[in-house]
């Protein structure tokens, strides 16, 4: 997924002398391979976020396409001020890519775990937000970040999860789902973003059940969502990041004007790491390893779908 | 944005900004607006008026021209100044000044870059800086001669984007970039020295790398010679005008009195203020 972003940066930097890649001093081995083949558009801006995205912003203005990478932490989440009011407000088109979104940088604490980014970039108007969930959404993403010619947040989480896609997707259509597994309708069926699609997937297999990936949170389609919950007894949205304003908040904004439906959301709690470990702990101490998930989900077919969900245990 | 009705004229050679005249439009559209900053946009009078009578170029008077020099407001409380210079440019007219602040209009009470001939949206402090930063290597990169000026505060110098920018800016060279502080002495809550103490801006900025020359801010001569000095002294470095000023220069009973960064007009302090700039037949 990491080689998937860094040649779409690198082919998208080729095809066009005015895109920079602009970073706060993070992305060490990352961009090796765009260091070496465009080193003329690659700017390390040192440690200053803030400066960094204003910066790009009035880069911007006068013709380039600013790609700003940075820890999810940072971009958005330190700068997220400078994206409302040096970015957005005038639709300008900036790239912000936040890495290590989630809990990659689990066993470094707090400072760099970001579970608000999502929440934080959809209120901004007209702000774009990305979240694929493996390498070829990644592909597909970077060359949707690049023709919306205006401000896009591009979410990257934990990479190593594995393919969701059996191979490269249709280009992005903002806010469309992209249905990854057709199942039961008469169960719940299963919408996740970023890294939390291949435990979808795999819960999805043992029951059967239906899967959307959403690597285009913002907008989202209601024709999408309203469809999914047609197809379903009720939905469940997967993401590592917080259950406020992310990915489930986004899809029951929906359900609850256009569809009802019960939904139940799967993210991180509110609340702050508690203590120090891999990423598959911090999962488990989130409630988010496979085992909890598989527990609530259960839980939640008994609950909305109780017939069928009995066809299941038989 | 129903803003600009471009004459094509060339304000360069215009015998035009006379800063008590600017100082008029402000206490009109503030006394319009029934609003606040009328210090604020004061102390900038004279920079704002030389930079746009002897520096900045608009190719055929256009403020979205693609040639243009920048002029970022990033103190955006000091906007009606530049409303003033914008309105000498026949940018504004006079219902711009008159419906300041009115509901529906365009105006607002801080840089708002929607607004052709703003370049930057700001009042939230540290954040123009950063954007003329990035224009400014933007201009480079393109080899251009287009210049770029930044007005912060001495109070907008709290932020630390400021002081990341000033970093990025010497690493660079950008020598098309300069820096303009209203060194005024006050910020919101008092003065500079009692809030957060600046020291020797000057030294500051030289270390940092800028080329940097301390000026008064109410002497037009001394900023053009201070402006042309500083673009005359040689490549690769980011300039710096230290311009020591008075908030709410011009009219004396604001002058140096920190409550005129939130007073509004009443009918006898616009006409007080009015007849304060000595223009004449301004008796009210």
């Amino acid at each position: 997924m990491r080689e998937a972003f860094s040649n779409a940066l690198v082919r998208l930097a080729l095809a066009d002398p005015k895109v920079l890649l602009l970073t706060g001093d993070h992305g060490y081995a990352l961009f090796d391979e765009f260091r070496k083949r465009c080193p003329d558009q690659y700017i390390n801006a040192g440690i200053a976020e803030q400066n960094m995205v204003g910066m790009a912003a009035g880069l911007a203005r006068v013709g380039f396409r600013p790609f700003v990478y940075g820890l999810a932490a940072f971009v958005p989440i330190r700068t997220v001020e400078q994206i409302k009011l040096d970015v957005a407000h005038d639709s300008l088109p900036v790239v912000l890519l936040g890495d290590g979104a989630g809990f990659v940088y689990s066993h470094l604490g707090t400072s760099h775990q970001s579970t608000e980014d999502i929440a934080c970039t959809r209120a901004i108007p007209g702000l774009e937000v990305l979240s694929p969930a493996d390498r070829f959404e990644m592909t597909a993403s970077m060359d949707r970040a690049y023709a919306a010619n205006g401000p896009v947040y591009l979410r990257m989480g934990k990479s190593d999860r594995g393919d969701v896609h059996a191979g490269p997707v249709d280009a992005i259509s903002p806010g469309r789902l992209l249905q990854i597994r057709a199942g039961r309708a008469d169960l719940p069926g299963l919408i996740a973003t970023g890294s939390m699609t291949r435990t979808a997937l795999d819960l999805a297999q043992e029951r059967d059940l239906s899967v959307w990936s959403a690597p285009s949170l913002k907008p989202l389609s209601v024709q999408d969502v309203c469809a999914a919950a047609r197809n379903s007894s009720g939905l469940v949205t997967l993401e590592e990041h917080s259950v406020l304003g992310g990915l489930g908040a986004a899809v029951t904004e929906i359900t609850s004007e256009h569809q009802p439906t019960r939904v139940l959301r799967i993210g991180v709690p509110d609340r702050f790491s508690e203590h120090c470990g891999t990423h598959a702990y911090l999962l488990r101490e989130h409630g988010l390893d496979i085992d909890s998930v598989r527990a609530r989900l259960h839980a939640f077919c008994q609950d909305t779908a109780p017939t069928a969900a009995a066809t299941l245990t038989a | 944005m129903s803003i600009v009705a471009p004459p094509a004229t060339d304000n360069r050679n215009a015998p035009r900004f006379a800063p008590a005249k600017m100082r008029r439009i402000v206490l009109e559209m503030a006394y319009a607006g029934s609003t606040v900053h009328i210090a604020c946009a004061f102390s900038i009078i004279e920079l704002i008026t030389v930079l746009y009578r002897h520096h900045l170029r608009y190719p055929g008077n256009d403020p979205r021209a693609e040639g243009r020099d920048y002029l970022v407001l990033s103190k955006g409380h000091g906007v009606m100044a530049q409303y003033a210079c914008m309105h000498e440019l026949g940018w504004l007219d006079d219902s711009h000044v008159q419906c300041y602040f009115k509901d529906g209009s365009d105006l607002k009470g801080l840089s708002d870059s929607r607004v052709p001939g703003l370049e930057v949206t700001s009042g939230s402090l540290g954040h123009g800086f950063s954007v003329g930063v990035g224009v400014a290597m933007g201009l480079q990169r393109k080899r251009t001669e287009q210049k770029v000026y930044a007005i912060v505060g001495d109070g907008e110098l709290n932020e630390g984007p400021i002081w990341e920018g000033a970093l990025v800016a010497a690493h660079h060279k950008m020598d098309n970039l300069m820096l303009i502080v209203d060194k005024n002495g006050f910020q919101a809550m008092g003065t500079t020295d009692d809030v957060l103490a600046l020291g020797d801006l000057a030294a500051k900025f030289s270390s940092f790398g800028f080329e940097t020359l301390e000026v008064d801010g109410h002497d037009e001569v001394a900023i053009d010679t201070a402006i042309r000095r500083l673009w005359a002294s040689g490549p690769s470095k980011p300039k710096a005008l230290i311009a020591h000023t008075v908030k709410g220069k011009g009219v004396h009973f604001m002058e140096s009195d920190n409550r005129w960064h939130y007073t509004r007009l009443n009918a006898q302090t616009f006409a007080d203020a009015i007849n304060a700039l000595g223009l004449p037949g301004a008796s009210t």
